[in-house]
């Protein structure tokens, strides 16, 4: 919207309508949380502290806002689930103790559970393909890891030179361990999500 | 004193120099590390992003292969398996119905009597500063050092129970102990971009910029780091850090194990130093410790 001076103002995160009030939503993460968002004080502690706000489309302090009033949609969908580095801050700052880091690892479920495209799907992709070994090997090798990531996105040469000077420092072993014990990883496993590795 | 030790897949990979220097100096500190056998992938920033049930039961699995050892601590070096280990622990102890389903799937009863320690925090509170103090033979004085906590040693507070989450000084202290000298700094306990390396490197370069500036504008010859990701961003991007603020740093980034390992009369070799991409072997050379 054009200011009194003329000029295109910009505005920095998101407008968000509010245009219902449902509270399934708050219950449903008291629940599987064990968050009482409702103790919310609206200080805006969580976002002044967070690590990524910068680049965040809705902040820690709207995404508490937007499920007090029930708004699923905007939440699965936002950017700030996969930019979010879950440093705790936000929740180690709140002094309601309402454990924001948790939220957002329980919307980041929901989103991938319910198939909603990543908006950084590199991350969610890295995500997988970790799990994925796990799965497997029930440990991760590093450089196999980062290798197989840049190698499904494309991106051939990022990090070949940094890879060599590692290996030749040591730090990446050419195989990796692997351990005895695959029915305790299988049951493990069994009960969670279908992986990107089994398709 | 027997502890159970669970290295972590970055232990047995790219911070190889955390996990040589950490049992150097735990034999040193007569302290028995008994790697956990079998142990699994704590999951870190993958599994508890989607599927959080999955990411209990790895670390609860963790937890009870050390209650067969009969052991009743845990430690673990890395900050990211120490977070995932107390999590765990956490949710076992305080949520009972994810209690009993992580119980059924690991065929077992959760193992809720583990404690889990970081590295640190067992040399701190297990050993102690004066005991640490007391073994120095070579003290590094006039080493100018950034400690550096990261995220997940000590956040969030109710679950790492763990020195103090915006003001940390457990490391500062040991570092004094050895005879260095840590710097006051703005960036302690900021995060370094964690699990982002590989996938959103611009996540990284950002904020692990943030911290290598504030370490350079406090005077740092060093940044201490107690967590294999924190020393990987920092170390492994800096170059690229360095290009993007146009700003050299030239920072060692190096883990509070090796130091300890150095005060302690061991050789740079013998810790890793030469390891690492930005090597404090030069640093350290000059004052004669080798």
């Amino acid at each position: 919207m054009p200011d009194a001076s003329g000029i295109e103002t910009q505005a920095f995160f998101k407008t968000i309508k509010l245009d219902a009030i449902d509270d399934s939503l708050p219950q449903e993460i008291k629940t599987a949380c064990g968050v009482d968002v409702e103790t919310c004080l609206e200080c805006g502690k969580c976002s002044g502290g967070c690590s990524n706000v910068r680049i965040f489309d809705i902040t820690p302090r709207q995404v508490v806002k937007l499920i007090k009033t029930g708004q699923e949609k905007p939440l699965l969908a936002m950017d700030a689930l996969w930019a979010c580095v879950s440093c705790q801050l936000c929740g180690d700052r709140c002094p309601a103790g309402i454990d924001i880091a948790r939220i957002m690892d329980y919307l980041r479920e929901k989103a991938y559970q319910k198939g909603i495209k990543a908006t950084r799907y590199q991350v969610q992709l890295f995500h997988e393909l970790m799990l994925g070994f796990i799965k497997k090997t029930g440990r991760v090798a590093e450089g196999q890891l980062i290798i197989r990531f840049n190698l499904k996105t494309g991106r051939y040469f990022k990090d070949a030179d940094l890879g060599r000077r590692l290996f030749l420092k040591g730090k990446i072993k050419p195989f990796s361990s692997k351990i005895k014990n695959r029915e305790d990883l299988r049951r493990i496993f069994q009960e969670s999500i279908e992986r990107e590795e089994d398709q | 004193m027997n502890v159970a030790y669970f290295p972590g897949c970055s232990l047995h990979g790219l911070a190889s120099e955390y996990d040589r220097s950490a049992r150097l100096v735990c034999r040193h500190l007569g302290i028995n590390l008994e790697e956990i056998e079998d142990w699994n992938c704590c999951g870190a920033t993958a599994a508890h992003s989607l599927d959080h049930k999955l990411s209990v039961s790895l670390g609860a699995r963790n937890l009870n292969l050390v209650k067969k050892m009969n052991l009743h601590m845990v430690t673990a070096p890395c900050a990211g398996c120490f977070n995932r280990l107390k999590t765990a622990s956490y949710e076992l102890r305080h949520n009972p119905s994810m209690a009993e389903e992580v119980a059924a799937i690991i065929k077992a009863p959760a193992p809720v009597e583990t404690e889990v320690s970081n590295l640190l925090q067992l040399f701190v509170e297990q050993t102690g500063v004066s005991a640490i103090a007391q073994k120095v033979v070579r003290p590094l004085s006039g080493l100018k050092l950034a400690a550096y906590y990261g995220c997940l040693l000590t956040r969030p507070q109710r679950i790492a129970q763990f020195d103090a989450s915006e003001q940390p000084v457990s490391l500062d202290q040991l570092l004094q102990a050895l005879g260095a000298e840590p710097v006051i700094w703005s960036h302690k306990a900021e995060c370094c971009g964690g699990g982002y390396a590989a996938s959103e490197t611009d996540i990284v370069i950002d904020l692990g910029g943030q911290v290598l500036e504030a370490a350079r504008q406090a005077g740092a010859q060093a940044i201490v780091v107690a967590c294999p990701m924190c020393q990987a961003n920092l170390d492994t991007r800096q170059k690229a850090i360095e290009v993007n603020r146009g700003q050299k740093y030239n920072l060692p980034i190096i883990y509070f194990t090796q130091l300890m390992g150095l005060a302690f009369g061991y050789s740079l070799r013998q810790l890793g130093f030469n390891q690492q991409l930005n090597s404090a072997v030069t640093l350290l050379k000059q004052r004669g410790w080798g």
